[in-house]
């Protein structure tokens, strides 16, 4: 599980050796194969190796705790019917996060109070942070996640995936069902929209 | 590729540029003011990002979470098992006398008719004894367990409707086999007008005293459904022929009367209004004088 546990950047990744990276994959397709055969602890261990990275997408996504727990809990779900699906085309994580990406966005279609429209998130006061929040991190800090949670989903997704998951943006694509001009749009956006905001909220 | 192109920053900042182009943007980037602000912002973004997307523990138990919604029967399953269940507890709890004696009613229906050569028995008799079993399926008067089940938290509305299933369904077949019985003496092709001359009025009967031993008790639904159904046999024009003029118009009715018991289709979807009545009528205790006699 080593494979999918680290951050391996894009290009960082090119500079692992590629016995490593095929070793991983090795894995990963052995690690599915047993949840496709109905094997309670591969999916245990899955869950130990990859629900940090799970969560962290889910919880982007929906920006919603008990959302995230649902999504990544309806994710497995989907993971223990659909594992023989697996055959190691790419990374399992960006196949994982396809998932968790697909679950997401339905749940958030199921709860029209929280899916709103980028037009309407816009429109929205930007999210005050918590008292504890500010003590722990500085102003700068809080803006840019302020500014983050005014994104759509769809943008921090593309975000979330580029940064923190380091896909590269074929996979991002892959995850999120679109083609790679999309996710690079939304890269592009999401840098005007925030800079945008962030600027605006200096010159105050 | 532009190393000038906000664009090209983000995409280097992502680490998503190859070795040379990300030299190519690293070189632009040492005279660039606006390009190193670009950046800057792209740098404390992907901080941000990171630092809380790494702060948040995923819920520990979310695995076995998910491995209980695996085991979890669908909800289709959950119902058809819960139904079986409720028309097991329900079948003991049916009086077991019931069982025999209209099993052995059934029995000598079926040697009268035989040896009277005469199916009029059958389509007479079969929705009687029906009536009478459903009469006494629920309710103190029938149920030692009746306050029991009160107190259960399924429903008094389920558990009469299991009740009625399985002594309709006992019902059906007990006629269904003395029609069979009956071939003795009718030729093949008149089973289905026999069946169809039981099974309108069975269901009727049974559900006016299904609905009204509820309201009014047993022996009175008993009462009230065979003198309804007695009544369409009368011929009052026979019987008081002779000083018979002013019975013209009850002659008329009693004439509408028994075509309404000839119709099976009015008379099944009439049953199922009654039916769907007396189930409301069970969650009502208060309206339901009966339950309230004991």
């Amino acid at each position: 599980m080593a494979g999918t546990l680290k951050k391996t950047h894009p290009r960082q990744g090119a500079q692992e050796s590629a016995a490593e990276n095929m070793n991983d994959l090795q894995h990963d397709i052995a690690l599915m194969q047993r949840i496709a055969d109905k094997d309670e602890s591969a999916l245990q261990s899955l869950y130990a190796a990859c629900g940090q990275r799970i969560y962290a997408y889910a919880l982007r996504l929906t920006n919603d705790p008990a959302l995230a727990e649902d999504v990544v809990q309806d994710t497995l779900v989907a993971i223990w019917r659909s594992a023989k699906k697996f055959r190691g085309d790419g990374r399992l994580i960006a196949w994982l996060l396809g998932i968790v990406h697909h679950t997401a966005l339905k749940a958030l279609r199921r709860k029209p109070a929280l899916s709103l429209s980028p037009e309407m998130e816009n429109t929205l006061p930007a999210h005050d942070p918590l008292p504890e929040e500010t003590l722990e991190a500085n102003e700068q800090t809080c803006l840019v996640r302020s500014a983050l949670n005014q994104l759509s989903a769809e943008h921090r997704a593309v975000l979330e995936l580029v940064f923190y998951q380091g896909m590269s943006l074929n996979e991002a694509a892959a995850v999120c069902n679109c083609p790679v001009g999309t996710v690079k749009s939304r890269l592009s956006y999401a840098r005007k929209h925030l800079r945008g905001l962030l600027s605006r909220t200096e010159e105050i | 590729m532009n190393v000038h192109d906000p664009d090209t920053i983000a995409l280097y900042a992502a680490g998503q540029l190859t070795a040379d182009e990300a030299a190519a943007v690293e070189s632009h980037l040492t005279d660039c003011a606006d390009c190193q602000d670009e950046l800057a912002f792209w740098r404390e973004l992907g901080a941000e990002i990171n630092t809380s997307s790494a702060a948040l523990p995923p819920p520990p138990d979310l695995a076995e979470r998910a491995l209980k919604q695996i085991h979890a029967p669908s909800p289709l399953q959950r119902a058809w098992r819960q139904s079986a269940a409720l028309l097991r507890s329900q079948f003991v709890l049916v009086r077991r006398e019931m069982w025999a004696a209209a099993a052995a009613f059934m029995v000598l229906v079926v040697i009268m008719a035989l040896l009277s050569d005469h199916t009029g028995f059958l389509t007479g008799l079969a929705p009687m004894l029906a009536a009478a079993t459903l009469a006494a399926i629920y309710g103190p008067q029938n149920d030692p367990a009746s306050e029991l089940a009160l107190a259960t938290p399924t429903s008094p509305w389920k558990i009469l409707l299991a009740r009625l299933s399985i002594v309709s369904a006992y019902n059906l077949v007990l006629s269904l086999a003395a029609s069979l019985a009956l071939l003795a003496i009718i030729p093949a092709d008149l089973l289905g007008s026999i069946v169809l001359a039981w099974l309108g009025p069975l269901a009727f009967l049974s559900a006016l005293a299904l609905l009204l031993s509820l309201w009014i008790g047993t022996a009175n639904a008993i009462t009230i459904c065979y003198a309804a159904w007695l009544l369409h046999y009368i011929q009052p024009s026979e019987i008081f022929g002779a000083w018979a003029p002013s019975l013209q118009v009850w002659d008329a009715f009693l004439t509408v009367y028994r075509q309404f018991w000839e119709s099976p289709i009015l008379l099944l979807g009439l049953s199922a209004a009654v039916v769907a009545l007396a189930l409301v009528s069970s969650n009502f205790p208060e309206q339901v004088i009966n339950q309230r006699r004991a």
